[in-house]
């Protein structure tokens, strides 16, 4: 009856002016789970913004060619300055060495010319000129870096190191570099220098993993069509150089996809908690509606619809869903500015404060459907409540189903919901496992709800009364059980799984890893000196075992002749095909690898050039024996037909590679050498030891501490991991608020049950023994359920798409047992405390 | 002969089910003339109030006919009985039912909205003037003494100008004297407006007023009372 809208809105209106106060918790559920949702939106598009915005500063430049392991050559020289004004530099990652050999750090060198930077501000303390801060003085040329390098050498500014052969002095601190994020994240502080004085240092070799980077500032007023047209020609011009091209417009792309791919996981877990929070507002809405049965019976009586008292109160809880809306937002907004301060440590890029009405959008849309989808039902039982209930003065209770149109509009929308959060996820396997886990827990904790009251129910007799009165409480018509199961199991259970996953990835970067992991990689030794190098390891680690691995770097371009940025690849198997890949060359197949499909190449095999592929991103990639991959590699374009597909173990840590050629593909290519080390039973003072010697010896070999860079890996993962827990603990605190929301609708109840039974003689510890024992016996079957539910969906995670092994945390199970019982024991008993005290008589006569 | 507004033939009603399934109405014939003012009376149980409540449509039947100022609601659907009894039927209740967010003035106008009325106010302050509350208007019911809020009651049953007025224990929840003002001003609002008043009472001083009284038992009407009297006029 649409005629009947404006009507039902007056009658909405008139029937809220009784205020909010039974729809707090309501509302605090959905402007939690909408600003969850929308912040998190809001602070991915901030910073893509950010991205988008500052995209000529955060990549110095308007483009960005990268060449792997060689430098422009003339032509392809004469072709970029002819774009404009250019700036070039090379990166690579080297030791520095105090002068006296004693201690040295891993370092990312970033040498650079005159141009630099194109765009933005580098910031030294002190501030120096660009000759005073690198150039050579008395054979010594200057260099900055952040102070983290300066901490882990003990030095200040002025302190000398040595860099390969050359020495260098640490002129200035490194306050910002403008274009960092475009060069990527490094292991290792950087340390900035001049292109002469990396040259000076020796360590550019033939075939030394070295990224020699043109950036390129091109006339004012180039336009984005302008510059894919500079793509189109420098792809045709030198089809087989094999660089790498960024523009202004995709300035940090891996960085732009793992905020997107972040930022989607977040969103679902917001959505978790909003759903958590459906839980409130279907609880809110029923308690609401309960309360209404007489009014709404009355509006029968005088000659209402059913539809139009659905309306009428399907008005007022969008109403008050609006509100809880309009807050969420609000949050969502102010987000942004406090995660950009939060931020700016590890992700460099100013967030760009404003309002992003998608993410805002996308957010409303949330809330509004998870509402209706926990309010429907309810409004559907009220929608036929009988006025004949109003000359009876009783049957006011609802049970049972609503109209069949109320259930299937709400299981609709809940698809709907899952719909959408699946389509707006970039990893749409994730996300549709994500949905499908909430899903089945929410019918599985609704069936742990109903067995704990079957169970209570069928308990024997027991001798305790307060025992008895808890087991009584947990199964009569009415009780809390499956509210608090549903509400505070949902979170708990989200909150075991990221507790469980997070301890064991932990676990295996600081616990089980590294005893299996090399202790040593060594980067960057020159084909000349390799069996020196092995040599020299040899007498300083008699006992350890070496492996040694040919090592270029290169790209792959196409399969099967189509190009590889065309190729459709879902997500988990992109980064194969994303940027300069390790790749090698081997006789025989590597050790820690075994033949999954086809043939390894004979020994002296001299045919066309073949390559082992990793089965399983070949999987992925939907690669097969017989077809051909080209890469890039040297600047040389090469086809290999793939004849083999290999398990490759990757958490052994060890060397791996997803292409391993033929040896003949690379005949004569100049390239270096990886090698790894591993010592039994090393302490760290033996492993210190040996990197000095190393370093000392061989200053242009990189060698990486594999513990060192566990212990990066675990920093990120560190604040991976307090993001997660931020965001598993916004749906815990809308369980808590769920929790509290069920708890105190049942305390009217709970007033009349304890003035009943102390006027039949309970005493005031009895009631608490029993109320305590009632919380404790549904937070513990809780506590139970959220750790299998969470243990399960934590092993599948870590061991099936981790592929590590995954093992359960007994002190996750311990926290999770005591945070369920002093939720629900200490909101429980905080509602029914004051009750406890009342005296019976004046309760009495209001019953 | 004076218009017929309920006509009850042979109807039965049956509640509940299994172990709880009771024959509240057996085969219950009655016929209520307009203008006339009946009391129906009875032990607790005796199928009292489902009368009532089949008369207001707010019960359906399980066999006979019911027809009330001439509407058959015999298959009606819930919405159009509602509907119907918007305009045709005000109802009293002993507990009043006024809705507590709404003041005096617009608990009286609910039923004129409800039926579409665009006067619905000016009707509603007129009804409430005609029962003496012209200066509540803007009280909540909560702010009404139990006299005052059945006079809302009232006003709001009179205000559509049903053609049946029924009432359920109308002064079962106040005391003597406020009870008598309301059952005076019950009556001589009947009356005044010519409509047909049936209520269920246990106060036989209330029954005694009545043009007519049906005494109930165990489902059945006493007495043969189902043959229609002689109409009377309502009393005032």
């Amino acid at each position: 009856m649409p005629g009947q809208l404006p009507l039902a809105l007056r009658f909405a209106l008139r029937e809220m002016r009784a205020g909010l106060s039974g729809f707090l918790i309501f509302i605090a559920c959905i402007a939690l789970g909408v600003g969850a949702i929308g912040g998190v939106g809001s602070v991915a598009r901030a910073i893509e913004a950010g991205v988008a915005n500052q995209g000529q500063t955060l990549l110095g430049a308007d483009m960005r060619f990268e060449l792997n392991q060689r430098e422009a050559d003339p032509q392809e020289r004469t072709f970029l300055d002819n774009l404009g004004e250019v700036a070039v530099s090379a990166g690579m990652r080297s030791m520095a060495r105090l002068e006296n050999g004693t201690d040295q750090a891993l370092v990312e060198a970033k040498a650079v010319d005159a141009s630099y930077p194109l765009y933005g501000q580098l910031v030294t303390e002190p501030s120096l000129p660009r000759e005073a801060l690198f150039a050579e003085k008395d054979g010594v040329y200057g260099a900055a870096a952040p102070d983290l390098l300066f901490e882990r050498l003990g030095l200040a500014v002025g302190g000398r190191i040595l860099l390969g052969n050359q020495l260098f002095e640490l002129r200035a601190k490194l306050a910002s570099e403008p274009d960092a994020i475009s060069d990527g994240f490094g292991f290792a502080p950087r340390l900035l220098l001049s292109l002469d004085g990396l040259r000076a240092a020796g360590l550019i070799q033939p075939g030394s993993l070295v990224e020699h980077v043109y950036k390129v500032r091109l006339p004012a007023g180039t336009t984005a069509q302008e510059i894919e047209a500079v793509r189109s020609r420098a792809a045709n011009a030198f089809p087989d150089a094999g660089w790498s091209i960024r523009d202004r417009g995709n300035a940090a792309p891996s960085l732009s996809a793992n905020i997107e791919r972040f930022s989607q996981f977040l969103t679902l877990v917001g959505l978790t908690a909003l759903v958590v929070g459906g839980v409130g507002v279907a609880n809110a809405v029923r308690a609401y509606l309960d309360s209404k049965r007489g009014v709404i019976a009355t509006f029968k009586s005088l000659g209402a619809s059913g539809g139009f008292v659905f309306n009428v109160y399907l008005i007022q809880i969008m109403v008050i869903a609006s509100l809880g809306i309009a807050i969420g937002l609000v949050i969502s907004m102010v987000m942004p500015l406090g995660a950009s301060a939060a931020l700016q440590s590890f992700i460099p890029i100013p967030a760009e404060t404003g309002v992003y009405p998608a993410a805002l959008l996308l957010a409303v849309v949330f809330g509004v459907l998870v509402t209706l989808a926990f309010a429907l039902l309810p409004l559907g039982r009220a929608r036929d409540v009988p006025a004949t209930a109003l000359f009876r003065e009783m049957g006011f209770e609802s049970h049972g189903l609503p109209r069949l149109v109320y259930v299937v509009s709400a299981v609709a929308i809940a698809v709907a919901l899952a719909g959408l959060a699946v389509g707006f996820a970039s990893d749409r396997r994730i996300a549709m496992i994500f949905v499908g886990a909430t899903l089945f827990s929410f019918m599985v904790l609704r069936a742990v709800g109903s067995a704990v009251q079957w169970l209570a129910k069928r308990a024997p007799r027991v001798g305790s009364t307060p025992l008895r009165l808890a087991l009584g409480n947990i199964h009569r018509p009415g009780a809390l059980t499956p509210s608090v199961v549903l509400s505070l199991g949902l979170g708990l259970t989200l909150l075991v799984a990221l507790a469980l996953i997070d301890g064991n990835l932990r676990q295996q970067i600081a616990g089980s890893l590294p005893e299996r992991a090399p202790n040593f990689f060594f980067v960057d030794i020159q084909s000349t000196e390799a069996d020196g190098f092995a040599g020299f390891l040899e007498r300083q680690a008699p006992d350890a075992e070496l492996m040694r691995v040919p090592m270029l770097r290169g790209r792959v371009t196409a399969l099967n002749g189509i190009d590889a940025q065309k190729v459709s690849v879902p997500p988990e198997g992109a980064w194969v095909l994303r940027g300069d890949r390790g790749i090698t060359y081997a006789e025989t197949i590597p050790e820690n690898a075994t033949l999954a499909q086809g043939q390894w190449w004979p020994k002296d095999y001299a045919g066309e050039p073949l390559v082992s592929f990793s089965a399983e991103e070949a999987g992925q990639i939907g690669l097969k024996i017989g077809d051909t991959v080209t890469v890039n590699v040297l600047g040389r374009t090469i086809t290999a037909r793939i004849a083999s597909l290999r398990n490759v173990q990757w958490e052994s840590m060890g060397i791996n590679f997803v292409m391993v050629f033929s040896p003949n593909t690379f005949a004569g290519a100049p390239h270096s050498w990886l090698a790894t080390l591993t010592l039994k039973d090393a302490k760290s003072a033996d492993e210190a030891r040996l990197l000095n010697a190393v370093t000392r010896a061989y200053p242009a070999v990189t060698s990486v501490r594999v513990k060192d860079a566990l212990d990066v890996v675990n920093q990120l993962v560190a604040q991976l991991g307090t993001a997660i827990r931020a965001a598993a603990a916004v749906a815990l605190v809308a369980s808590v608020l769920v929790l509290a929301g069920a708890l105190a609708a049942g305390n009217t109840a709970r007033v009349h049950d304890a003035v009943v039974l102390k006027t039949l003689g309970a005493t005031r510890r009895t009631l608490i023994a029993a109320f305590s024992l009632e919380y404790m016996l549904i937070g513990l079957a809780t506590a139970i359920f959220a750790l299998a539910a969470g243990g399960l969906a934590a092993w599948y995670v870590v061991a099936t798409i981790m592929k590590l092994p995954s093992s359960f945390l007994p002190e996750v199970a311990g926290l999770t047992i005591v945070l369920a019982l002093v939720l629900t024991v200490g909101i429980g008993l905080a509602g029914t405390w004051r009750v406890l005290g009342q005296k019976a008589a004046p309760v009495l006569r209001t019953l | 002969m004076t218009e017929t507004v309920i006509e009850l033939k042979d109807v039965s009603l049956t509640l509940g089910a299994g172990a709880s399934r009771v024959h509240v109405l057996k085969n219950i014939d009655l016929v209520v003339r307009r203008g006339e003012a009946a009391g129906i009376v009875g032990p607790s149980g005796s199928g009292k109030s489902t009368l009532l409540m089949v008369m207001a449509g707010l019960e359906g039947v399980d066999s006979g006919t019911v027809t009330i100022a001439g509407n058959r609601l015999n298959g009606l659907s819930e919405d159009k009985v509602a509907a119907f009894r918007g305009k045709t039927v005000g109802i009293v209740f002993q507990s009043f039912h006024l809705i507590p967010n709404m003041t005096a003035l617009e608990n009286v106008a609910v039923p004129l909205e409800l039926a579409g009325r665009r006067d619905a106010f000016e009707a509603a302050a007129r009804e409430l003037d005609a029962v003496g509350l012209k200066d509540r208007v803007t009280h909540y019911p909560g702010e009404l003494s139990g006299g005052e809020q059945q006079r809302v009651a009232i006003a709001r049953a009179l205000a559509p100008s049903p053609r049946l007025l029924i009432a359920d224990e109308p002064t079962g929840n106040l005391d003597q004297t406020t009870g008598k003002q309301i059952a005076d001003l019950l009556f001589a609002k009947a009356a005044e407006r010519g409509m047909t008043l049936v209520l269920v009472t246990h106060d036989p001083a209330l029954a005694a007023r009545c043009s007519r009284q049906i005494a109930m038992r165990s489902g059945r009407i006493e007495g043969g009372a189902d043959a229609a009297p002689s109409p009377q006029r309502v009393r005032a």
